[in-house]
């Protein structure tokens, strides 16, 4: 082998000269070097040696520094660009949120194909497009990964044919069996959902077996549509107007949070919180837990929950005696006598006057539809011909299901929408357990779901086509907002393509609505009628419903009228996360409950009587943890701290529902669990983590055939336990500070000057020789800014009056400046970092004498009365022109812009929190860690996550760790709407641009605009006698303006 | 030569020499350290290590592992750095305006004091430096050419005088105190035998030949050096002082701060003193100079600067009665009687009371009693820095925000390790410092030592 040799070519064979000189040289031909260095032009050349080595030195270091370059993350863009879609242009779309029980006409703003914020419809949606917490953070929802992302059988994830070939062979095969198919939804609102379930109910029914369509709700409502069929003979449900009345007496409703449809009802009420159109309307509440709707009334009273019959009965009796008709027993002189005023109220205003009640029991709910029908209140404030879509759930309905399972009669139940393990865990579980085919319809692995043997992924509600008619003569659309992220289908679809229905579901839809429209579209064509609707969101049609008789007998009541005089009674009520369908909610968990302002947790609220006597922990903060006790009602058991709520009637206790969630083996999201103080959960024993608060429908009992959310005979057992609750606010009383919040009386309101309920502060100056007070606004140490009438100046004015600090404003704020959620330990440290809270103040009587200059002591107002007034504050920025904290940062992080925003600029920050030590209202928050990354905030911020971080806003910079953060005014939506004013070539119209919080604000009770601009609303409010601004004294001359909070009380009421 | 009363007690005791003085100051350089200092500054170096540990985790994971919240954004921290600012004061105001004064006892006790501030100094920089949320961006607190767009400094705010004030106080004392070393360190250059030593104290020694050019530029400089830092003395302090006084917040917005702060700063000052020179003069054998008169004397500054801190308090007190604005008068009664009153007991237990306890004349020559009593005053200085930053911030107008304020393990490393690291560099400096500034102490043998006195006074 050695031997052998290769050729390069046949020169190297025949080794020609030519190659043998060739090979020699390394360069085929010469390189001209000597000529090159010889030439004498060289030295002139502009690039000499010196530059050279400039250059070589240059591209090195150039290289070395573009080396050290921040990793790029590449955007792809679009190819073919979506006609709607403007790279950095928002879009709205009108749609609608239900779940199960509210109903919200809601805009969803998207960004490049992705629904990032929901705020409410308020220009075209029903009811004032009002919203509450619950809707405005739905849009998270969309982005928990832990969604179902297809069908499942058997916890195995399957393909939509295989599963829809499986089910209808199983619903065929039961078909077939006889006995009943049971569909078990919620209270169904969409008239397409109803035709198909009315469609499948026809595909499945045969001669042996029936296809049944039940409705339950989560939290029942079924004895009011009981008691109006009791006396109207038509089970449905009337529509309340509070806008009508003058006079509300609410027992135990607590219709502004969570009764019926709160979002219908805070839009009527706002109407009557207006001192200036000179007529309020006059609330009174009784009830025994201190509900939101009991902290804006006007007159709350406290009563047992085994009180509140008799409370209507007394009122009933009081109107009797003036009507001439005969009194029922049932009440005392006691009751008798607290009912008195609101009796009168509501006999002087007949027709204009509302009585509702929050009870699920047959007895209450006809009293209340009595009491309305002699005060001649049928088609005036609540009415037969207009009638609420929702709460059609039937307790009743309900038990018939139950016994049908039990006896085995069912053999196939479909749940949509409905999760009775979590509602009824004990009982629900063995009864699933008797049906052959169990299949949910899902959106998550939730409990019922695990039980389940098929599971058919929902769509959210974003992802697809829905309608919704939620009052009488109402039609809503819900809109898709963004193509499916997973492989799921609309729930009621799937009823369709189990009958063999292969209608796309939008067609469906629009089949209903035409079939439905005839008649009402005269003047338009049904395309027309249609994209009308889709573009408002909904359509409102005359129609409506046969009047019905409400005034029936009442005395059977009398007997049912059993008051538990001792021990302890329990109301189960609802917070901001309503019946918990959305507790896997961060925002939602964050945001504080209004009255107790505890976040990430339920607990027990007591009276701070019975708390001192029980010798628990009455006061709670970051290291006073809450002592737990155990509740006992018959053989349920649940371990809660308890927090001392004022205002709770002594001998009652309270517990929110909504809690509890993600037992069961569900799967529902990362922030369903405790999370511990460095990251991870929270475990029990047996290494499973805990959930977050405990699921008080364990307490629920079925009382005279309906589903109790009170119940008495409660024993409380004091253990040697605490618990840390999370609360945003530690301290309860305003301290008597009257420049921080100003409230009156109308009495006073209508007949004093403005000095007597809002006077200014003033300084006592010399000049001249004599002292003489000169407003603040005169007194200044500081060259003044240019800021009135110089282009725009941005302020806001909140009324005091009209805010009744539902949280909406706060989560809408979350959500549009990507505020970073921090988890139960860091708002138990105080660190939250809401940029808006709504700040809550609970009267006390020390606070009246120091106003009126009498001895007082400090630590004896620290503590709330026992049944205290209420006031909500909604506090952030306050814009100061004179900002305390802008002269103090040493790097000009913090600075005004010239149009009156205390502007932050993060990346020059370098968190020395100077500004905010200074700042005399408190609303600057600091990173005090990196919460995109840090382990502690894995479970808890959205952020950590390639799914949640899709609900980020583009338009606002995700803060660094170090810097200081806070309210900027929504600054991103000024420049929005400048630059569409500068397009359209006009001047920024009132109006035009709206804060987040100002836009999801119901009551309209916070109103942002142009201060410069005369004609703006905003500017008459701020100058209006009740304006005033927050702690005036201090200087710093702030553009956000309060309004003074006027009750309707009589007499004179303290605080000027 | 100067002369000076028999009865004035003498400020060097025992018969000794020029000689004696160089032994009894180089000596120690000069031999092995002893095995008490090796455990003291292993113990010291061990603390010390510890707090750079929390301070890189807190470095490296957020402000968040301190116990600070929206309401209280400032609690250990800025306390820590007013504290140890405040002990700085004395080794300055010592050599200063002692010097100015033509006091002699402060020879005795310049050199450490100095050493003293200028650690202090360095433990209390470090405080602003770390509370930063942003410490890699630190430098822009400098008034530095940038390309941000010439983006400057905010001259209004107070933090930015803090670091303008600090660093001169830090570069003037720095140098006061060098100059004085200068001819100390050519004695132990011309003593040492190891040839490495003296290489280093040659270099040290800035080539002093001892010429009386040499003294008499020495004593020009340390007396202009006097001049400038003698109003440094008073407007470190006050500028600290200011970055509450400025303020909004009601119990910061007071305008005695800047007076109020100086004489606190010179009484915790004076108090570190003590605790150092009590337990060095008897490690050091230092007795003979650092005399029990040289302690009087400091107790006597320690009660006039009690008193006048004393006076302060009640002073703000009766104006937050008298002002008749309800958040002042509430920050004063939520001090004295809220949630932080055992602070504000301490604090006028520790600063008002017990250095009033200094006129018994027998206690304040005594070494146990003063030794006691000089960590109670630093305690208690502590405590007031807690009282005015954390009461005022913990409470200030709007209710819904109060708050308390619980440190963590890392706010209490940080503090601890701060001492451990403030006596490593002391005890590196009593090994290898002079820590008499003997030259200087030469000078006043012959008038105010012991034996001259009697040698005097038998004529």
């Amino acid at each position: 082998m050695a031997d052998k040799k290769y050729w390069t070519g046949l020169e190297d064979l025949h080794k020609t000269e030519e190659f043998v000189n060739n090979s020699r040289k390394e360069f085929k031909s010469e390189l001209p070097v000597e000529d090159f260095l010889a030439n004498d032009k060289l030295s002139e050349s502009s690039t000499g040696r010196r530059d050279f080595l400039k250059f070589l030195g240059f591209s090195v270091t150039a290289a070395a520094v573009a080396a050290c370059e921040t990793p790029v993350i590449k955007s792809i863009p679009y190819v073919n660009k979506p006609e709607e879609i403007y790279p950095g242009v928002a879009n709205y779309y009108a749609s609608s949120y239900y779940n199960g029980q509210v109903f919200s006409s809601i805009l969803v703003k998207t960004r490049e194909g992705r629904p990032i914020h929901i705020t409410g419809n308020k220009k075209d949606g029903f009811f004032g497009g009002a919203i509450n917490a619950e809707v405005n953070t739905s849009v998270l929802g969309l982005y928990n990964a832990s969604r179902l992302q297809a069908p499942t059988i058997k916890g195995a994830k399957t393909t939509w044919k295989k599963f829809d070939s499986e089910v209808k062979a199983e619903l065929q095969k039961a078909s077939e069996a006889g006995g009943e198919i049971a569909v078990l939804t919620n209270s169904l609102i969409s008239p397409s959902a109803k035709e198909a379930v009315s469609r499948f109910s026809k595909a499945y029914t045969t001669e042996a077996t029936s296809v049944n369509h039940y409705q339950s709700d989560d939290v029942s409502y079924s004895a009011l549509a009981d008691a109006v069929e009791k006396v109207a003979g038509e089970r449905f449900v009337p529509f309340f107007d509070f806008s009508k009345a003058k006079v509300i007496v609410s027992v135990s409703a607590d219709f502004l949070r969570s009764w019926l449809s709160p979002t219908t009802f805070v839009n009527q009420y706002k109407g009557h919180r207006n001192p200036e159109s000179g007529s309020m309307s006059k609330h009174y509440q009784f009830e025994s837990i201190m509900s939101l709707s009991g902290s804006n009334a006007d007159k709350r009273i406290t009563v047992r929950p085994s009180e509140e019959l008799a409370t209507l009965i007394s009122i009933y009796n009081h109107l009797a005696s003036k009507m001439g008709m005969a009194p029922i027993s049932g009440s005392n002189k006691e009751l008798d006598a607290k009912t008195k005023k609101a009796a009168s109220d509501l006999a002087s205003h007949k027709g204009e006057s509302l009585v509702v009640a929050g009870a699920n029991n047959l007895a209450i709910q006809s009293m209340v539809l009595k009491i309305n029908a002699i005060l001649s209140n049928t088609e005036k404030t609540i009415f037969t011909t207009k009638r609420f879509n929702n709460a059609q759930g039937s307790d009743k309905g309900l038990e018939t299901l139950k016994a049908g399972i039990k006896a085995g009669k069912v053999k196939a139940l479909i749940l949509i929408d409905s999760n009775p393990v979590y509602t009824n865990g004990e009982e629900w579980k063995a009864l699933l357990k008797k049906v052959p085919t169990t299949i949910s319809v899902a959106e998550f692995k939730d409990e019922t779901a695990v039980d389940c043997k098929y599971v058919a992924a929902k769509d959210n509600y974003l992802e697809t086509w829905n309608d919704y008619s939620p009052v009488t003569g109402m039609y809503a659309i819900g809109q898709p907002t963004i193509n499916r992220l997973y492989s799921t289908r609309n729930a009621y679809h799937n009823l369709l393509a189990w009958s063999g229905d292969n209608t796309a579901y939008l067609d469906f839809i629009k089949g209903v609505w035409l079939r439905g429209s005839e008649g009402l579209t005269s003047d338009l064509t049904f395309t027309s009628f249609w994209n009308k609707a889709l573009h408002n969101g909904g359509v409102v049609v005359s129609e409506s419903a046969a009047s019905a008789n409400l005034n029936g007998s009442v005395d059977w009541v009398s007997s049912q009228s059993k008051i538990q005089k001792d021990g302890f009674e329990l109301s189960m009520y609802q917070n901001e996360l309503g019946t918990g369908t959305n507790a896997n909610n961060p925002w939602l968990q964050e945001l504080p409950d209004p009255i107790t302002k505890v976040t990430w947790d339920n607990y027990v609220t007591m009276s701070l009587a019975d708390v001192e006597a029980m010798g628990l922990n009455n006061y709670i903060g970051e290291k006073d943890h809450a002592s737990v006790v155990k509740v006992v009602v018959g053989k349920t058991e649940l371990e809660l701290p308890v927090y001392p709520t004022p205002g709770q009637k002594t001998g009652t206790i309270g517990i929110a529902l909504g809690y509890g969630r993600g037992e069961n083996g569900s799967d529902l999201g990362r922030s369903t669990y405790q999370t511990a103080e460095y990251g991870g959960y929270i475990t029990d024993a047996e290494g499973n983590p805990l959930s977050i608060g405990e699921n008080a429908f364990k307490f629920v009992q079925t009382i005279n055939g309906n589903t109790s959310y009170s119940v008495g005979k409660v024993s409380i057992e004091k253990l040697d336990k605490t618990y840390p609750l999370a609360c945003t606010q530690t301290h309860n009383t305003i301290m008597g500070r009257e420049s921080i919040v100003k409230e009156t009386d109308l009495h006073t309101f209508k007949t004093s000057d403005k000095h007597h309920y809002n006077h200014g502060h003033t300084l006592a100056m010399h000049e001249n020789g004599e002292t003489v007070q000169k407003p603040i606004a005169e007194v200044d140490l500081w060259d003044s800014h240019p800021v009135e009438h110089v282009g725009h100046r941005w302020g806001m004015a909140i009324d005091l009056t009209k805010c009744i600090g539902c949280g909406a404003c706060v989560t809408s704020c979350h959500s549009e400046n990507n505020v970073p959620v921090v988890g139960k330990d860091e708002v138990l440290r105080s660190r939250d970092m809401h940029w808006l809270r709504i700040d809550r103040y609970f009267s006390s009587s020390e606070d009246q004498k120091k106003h009126n200059g009498e001895e007082f002591s400090y630590k004896a107002m620290e503590i709330a009365d026992d049944e205290p007034t209420v006031v909500h504050m909604p506090m952030m920025c306050q814009h100061c022109n004179h900002a305390p904290c802008e002269t103090v940062c040493p790097v000009a992080a913090t600075t005004h812009s010239n149009e009156g925003l205390n502007q932050m600029t993060y990346n020059r920050c370098i968190g020395t929190r100077y500004c905010a030590n200074n700042c005399p209202y408190k609303v600057r928050r600091f990173n005090w860690f990196n919460y995109q990354a840090y382990k502690k905030f894995t479970d808890v911020n959205p952020a950590q996550d390639d799914m949640g971080r899709l609900v980020l806003n583009p338009d606002v910079t995700v803060r660094a760790r170090g810097v200081m953060e806070k309210c900027s005014m929504c600054v991103q939506r000024i420049q929005t709407g400048k630059l569409d004013a500068k397009k359209a070539g006009t001047p920024v119209k009132d109006g035009a641009i709206q804060t987040a919080c100002a836009e999801a604000c119901s009551m309209d009770a916070i109103t942002f605009g142009d201060l410069n601009d005369d004609k703006s609303i905003v500017a008459d409010k701020s100058k209006s006698d009740r304006g005033y601004m927050a702690l005036e004294e201090v200087g710093a001359k702030p553009n956000i303006y309060y309004m003074v909070k006027v009750r309707n009380t009589e007499g004179s009421s303290h605080h000027s | 030569m100067h002369k000076e009363a028999a009865i004035r007690e003498p400020l060097i005791l025992g018969h000794k020499t020029y000689s004696d003085i160089t032994k009894d100051v180089v000596g120690p350089i000069m031999g092995r350290p002893s095995k008490t200092w090796f455990i003291l500054i292993g113990i010291a170096a061990v603390i010390g290590l510890y707090g750079v540990g929390c301070i890189l985790y807190l470095i490296g994971t957020g402000i968040g592992t301190w116990g600070l919240n929206k309401t209280v954004g400032w609690a250990w921290d800025i306390t820590n750095f007013v504290w140890w600012v405040g002990i700085g004061h004395a080794g300055t105001l010592i050599s200063a305006v002692l010097l100015l004064f033509r006091q002699k006892w402060r020879m005795a006790i310049n050199r450490s004091a100095e050493a003293m501030t200028i650690f202090a100094v360095f433990m209390a920089g470090l405080f602003p430096l770390i509370h930063m949320g942003r410490i890699w961006m630190a430098y822009w607190v400098l008034p530095l050419p940038n390309q941000f767009g010439s983006l400057w400094v905010n001259f209004n705010s107070p933090l930015l005088w803090d670091v303008f004030a600090i660093s001169t106080y830090l570069s003037v004392s720095l140098v006061f105190w060098y100059i004085g070393l200068i001819p100390d360190f050519a004695t132990i250059r011309d003593k040492v035998i190891d040839p490495i030593q003296k290489r280093m104290y040659t270099l040290l020694s800035f080539g002093w030949s001892g010429r009386a050019k040499n003294w008499n530029r020495f004593e020009e400089v340390s007396l202009i050096l006097a001049g400038l830092a003698t109003p440094l003395v008073f407007s470190v302090h006050s500028i600290v002082s200011m970055d509450f006084a400025t303020s909004v917040i009601p119990g910061w917005h007071t305008t005695i701060f800047p007076p109020y702060f100086v004489s606190g700063a010179v009484f915790s000052g004076f108090a570190m003193v003590q605790t150092l020179l009590i337990i060095m003069r008897k490690a050091m054998n230092l007795e003979n100079y650092i005399t029990i008169k040289h302690i009087e004397y400091m107790n006597i500054v320690i009660i006039v600067t009690g008193s006048i801190v004393g006076v302060a308090y009640i002073t703000e007190l009766f104006i937050s009665w008298y002002s008749g604005v309800e958040y002042e008068s509430y920050a004063f009664i939520n001090r004295a009687t809220g949630k932080y009153w055992w602070a504000y007991a301490a604090m006028m237990t520790c600063n008002v009371i017990s250095p009033q306890l200094f006129w018994v004349k027998s206690w304040r020559r005594n070494l146990k009693f003063t030794f006691i009593m000089s960590i109670i005053v630093n305690i208690g200085m502590w405590f007031e820095r807690f009282v005015i930053i954390v009461t005022s911030l913990h409470r200030d107008y709007v209710p819904s925000s109060w708050t308390m304020f619980y440190p963590t393990a890392i706010d209490i490393g940080v503090f601890v390790g701060t001492i451990g690291l403030f006596f490593v560099f002391f005890l590196m400096f009593a090994r290898f410092f002079p820590v008499l500034a003997l030259n200087e102490v030469k000078t006043i043998l012959k008038s105010s030592g012991e034996s001259y006195k009697n040698e005097d006074s038998q004529h």
